[in-house]
């Protein structure tokens, strides 16, 4: 058995798991860099965030620290770069965080992943996506181990199964609104877009116990060839305005358009900084960071992870900076092999455990979902309400299959892929029926190895998933 | 008494797919279609054949299409596919064009993998999900408008007026027909059965439309003959059925023959393959616009969210037909992963229990593996049903 490293503890002796700690000997450096500034003006410095980290997270949120590598979740040991730990922060305040920006009177609003969020924001709301929902609701129950939270979140999942449908995977939030954990005023995605689940979950909303007081309503996002057609980014754009109006009754204010080209522009910067910082990943021989802080990093971009897009800012653009200056240096990250297989994930809401999929020789280069919203950035004179409009159709991630697939393959050729997974989970329906069909098609393109690879709804099957993802990696190596 | 008209339509059943071969091979054009909002009308005025394709039950025809499409699509869809992968149904090889809609995204995504692997020339009619908004009409008929030109460039007609308003003549008198038969199935000792009327509707999908209407013009006049006008209602201990949920495509016959072998009597649906595409239709003017509102403003289709419980139509139009038909029991049929339907189970449950209506969902699919599983199920809603009935009689 391999020594366990210094900064690794153990809680208490009846405790058998291993506790991460973010080693001293990082400190002073990562005190040197950049504060997190949030929308509302205020901001945390370096010194803050350590202290946070080392001293009241330890306590708050055990099960985070928790240094199994079968936990998906685990926190990154890339403990220089100061991205990593800022991240981590925001996530563990996500409860704190979002229960001031509420009580600041900021309506909050559920969303879907994967779509932009700019109209929420410029009409004054958060908005929070199924894993924000779930985080906050997490943070409000301190001191748990992994399995205590896990258990927590799987009985928390139960309520929506008994409410809703077994078969249900995206509950957009119901047992967590309905059941009172999260405050949220409105449950607003867009609908249709890459989701089966997420406009059944939204109606589901209207039997539960606080039907009353959370405002539904359905962004409806036109299908086939949305992106050609005039009548269908008129029609998206009338839902975009009804969206902010609804807000608007919320606020008691009025959402003009130069707030929402205002806000726009604030997210094409994160959009930017994503793209910029995915072709200088993409560009280096050695990865410049493990696959988990690479996907978080990417993932900022959509400025919907923390339900504070300020915030998210202020990470990318350091975070730009160290990935430039990482890729520079030739550096080399821990635990990732120099010529590991790189693998491109396709579908949705499923992803290997990135740590085990690093120890199998392998890292995760990039995806599909959560990153075909980013890459499309709004034009930002004219109209935004149309324009913006005219964007959201145009993700390629919901593009007739050919286009799909040509996008995707662009992804995979710019991040030098050995090849392609493609994962979906039990409950998925719309994802998993063009499964094959994707493939194929990247197949036939590139002449990559693919894998389809389903997953369980419960992730109680992670292990299986893992052990094809393993084998895959031994083919492609 | 025997019904002639009823005889006539199982053997034109019979005869259409010959006549399809023929009247192709002089020149005429097939739209075969699943969906569940697409205004046929069109089809029809712009003089292509429009043919309802899909069937259900065939557990070999779902494995097939599992090939291509995902073994978490519904079973409707997987064997959609399955078909299109087999291509020996007359009515799939019979299209010369293939149409489907976006009400159901299984259906649009079933559109996309017919494209791709069986290389057939495919329309998508888009369907808003807000369909309740004025917006989502205007973008409905510009979605119509543009699915007609397409079919315009195939035909070489130009859809005018007239003929749309022929077409939706026609239309609107098949709707009428079959919203005047339906109720003789309700009756005591009824000339004519609920699944003898669910098989005249789906006749429908494929039989010459027009030769259609005149068929339920003659089996309307003879069960008015023989029965006068319908009065609803049965003996006092009859366990009376009302089927709800997911579609029972032409050939799923699982459910139906369970009932018949336990003497459960299906007594009225509100299924999208059974009577509710029928009712509700009120076209106000021969436009593509009015008729893309009067689709959008019948009763929705499960794949529609609506957010509102209190003004659900849905819910509204389920509990005035199990009234009209005084049914005693509901069985809500959910196709495995036919979200629509199974996220709404329990809610609709929720719902019939207050009014004292018990609800019992089954949840299956086309492979026979669970057939002893659902019929004991269906004998213990039945019996209780029936006992219901009778303790509601004795008091
Ligand atoms: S896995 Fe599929 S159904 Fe589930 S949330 Fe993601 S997109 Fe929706
Ligand atoms: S509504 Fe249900 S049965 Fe119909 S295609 Fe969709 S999932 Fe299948």
């Amino acid at each position: 058995m391999s020594a366990v490293p210094q900064y690794i503890t153990r809680s208490s002796v009846s405790d058998t798991a291993e506790y991460f700690r973010y080693p001293d000997e990082v400190r002073e450096q990562f005190i040197a860099t950049d504060d997190i500034e949030f929308r509302d003006g205020s901001r945390v410095t370096s010194l803050e965030v350590w202290d946070y980290l080392t001293q009241v997270g330890p306590v708050k949120y055990p099960n985070l620290y928790d240094n199994s590598s079968l936990y998906t979740g685990r926190l990154s040991h890339d403990v220089t770069f100061a991205f990593n730990l800022k991240n981590a922060y925001l996530s563990m305040t996500m409860h704190e965080r979002m229960t001031k920006a509420k009580a600041q009177g900021r309506p909050i609003v559920f969303v879907q992943g994967g779509q932009s969020v700019d109209p929420y924001y410029a009409a004054g709301a958060v908005a929070l996506r199924p894993a924000s929902t779930g985080s906050w609701a997490r943070g409000q129950r301190e001191g748990l181990t992994r399995n205590q939270d896990e258990l927590e979140s799987r009985s928390d999942k139960q309520k929506a199964y008994n409410a809703i449908s077994f078969e249900v995977c995206n509950s957009a939030g119901y047992e967590h609104i309905q059941e009172g954990n999260v405050p949220a005023d409105m449950v607003a995605p867009y609908t249709a877009l890459r989701c089966s689940d997420v406009s059944y979950g939204t109606e589901a909303h209207r039997h539960g116990p606080r039907a009353k007081e959370v405002k539904l309503l359905l962004v409806d996002y036109p299908l086939d060839h949305q992106r050609d057609k005039e009548w269908a980014i008129r029609y998206f754009a009338d839902n975009l305005h009804r969206l902010t109006r609804s807000i608007d009754e919320q606020t008691g204010r009025k959402t003009t358009d130069d707030d929402l080209a205002r806000e726009i522009k604030l997210h094409n910067e994160g959009r930017r900084l994503a793209i910029e910082i995915a072709d200088l990943w993409w560009s280096a021989d050695l990865a410049p960071t493990n696959g988990r802080d690479r996907r978080s990093l990417f993932l900022l971009g959509g400025m919907e992870t923390h339900g504070d897009p300020v915030a998210s800012l202020s990470l990318l653009r350091e975070a730009r900076r160290d990935i430039e200056k990482r890729v520079r240096q030739g550096h080399r990250t821990e635990g990732v092999l120099d010529n590991a297989a790189r693998l491109f994930v396709c579908g949705s809401c499923v992803f290997p455990n990135d740590l085990r999929t690093e120890e199998a020789g392998g890292i995760i280069v990039g995806n599909d979902n959560h990153w075909s919203d980013i890459t499309t950035l709004v034009n930002e004179d004219g109209d935004p309400y149309y324009e913006l409009a005219r964007a959201v159709l145009s993700y390629p991630y919901e593009q007739p299959l050919k286009e799909r697939a040509g996008w995707t393959v662009d992804q995979i050729r710019k991040s030098r892929t050995d090849g392609v997974l493609f994962l979906y989970k039990w409950g998925c329906n719309t994802q998993s029926a063009i499964a094959r069909l994707l493939v194929d098609e990247i197949k036939a393109q590139t002449g990559i190895p693919t894998i389809i690879i389903e997953d369980d709804m419960t992730r109680t099957q992670t292990e299986q998933l893992q052990n094809r993802v393993n084998s895959f990696i031994e083919m492609v190596s | 008494m025997a019904l002639n008209a009823l005889e006539l339509i199982y053997k034109r059943l019979r005869e259409r797919p010959q006549e399809l071969v023929e009247a192709r091979a002089n020149g005429a054009k097939v739209v075969g279609f699943q969906a569940y909002n697409l205004p046929e009308e069109v089809i029809y005025a712009l003089g292509l054949i429009p043919v309802r394709l899909g069937s259900g039950g065939d557990g070999d025809l779902v494995e097939v299409g599992g090939r291509y499409i995902s073994t978490k699509n519904c079973v409707y869809v997987r064997s959609t596919v399955g078909l299109f992968a087999e291509n020996t149904d007359p009515y799939i090889v019979n299209s010369d064009i293939v149409a489907f809609d976006a009400t159901c995204l299984q259906t649009f995504r079933t559109a996309e993998v017919v494209q791709y692997y069986f290389n057939r020339e495919v329309i998508i009619l888009g369907v808003p999900r807000n369909f309740y908004l004025q917006e989502a009409h205007t973008y409905f008929a510009a979605e119509l408008r543009h699915f007609v030109s397409r079919l315009e460039a195939i035909s070489g007609v130009t859809l005018t007026r007239e003929r749309l308003a022929d077409s939706i003549a026609l239309y609107n008198g098949i709707r009428d027909a079959i919203v005047r038969i339906y109720p003789y199935q309700a009756t005591k000792n009824p000339a004519i059965s609920w699944e003898q009327v669910f098989d005249v509707i789906q006749a429908g999908y494929v039989l010459d439309r027009r030769e259609y209407l005149g068929l339920l013009e003659s089996l309307l006049a003879e069960l008015v003959q023989q029965r006068g006008a319908p009065v609803i209602g049965g003996e006092d201990d009859e366990a009376r059925i009302f089927i709800s949920g997911s579609t029972i495509p032409p050939g799923d016959k699982k459910l139906i023959s369970i009932m018949q072998e336990l003497g459960g009597r299906i007594v009225g649906d509100d299924l999208w393959s059974g009577l509710i595409p029928y009712v509700d239709v009120q076209i106000e003017d021969a436009t593509l616009e009015a008729l893309a509102s009067a689709y959008l403003n019948r009763t929705p289709h499960g794949a529609l969210p609506y957010l509102e419980l209190a003004t659900d139509r849905r819910i509204k139009r389920l509990k005035e037909l199990i009234t009209t038909f005084k049914a005693n029991g509901v069985i809500y049929h959910t196709l495995r992963y036919c979200d629509p339907y199974t996220f709404k189970a329990k809610e609709t449950k929720d719902i019939l229990e207050k009014e004292g209506i018990p609800l019992l969902e089954l949840h299956t699919e086309y492979a026979g593996s669970d057939f002893e599983a659902i019929r004991t199920r269906v004998e213990a809603f039945v019996e209780m049903v029936k006992l219901r009935a009778e303790s509601e009689e004795a008091a």
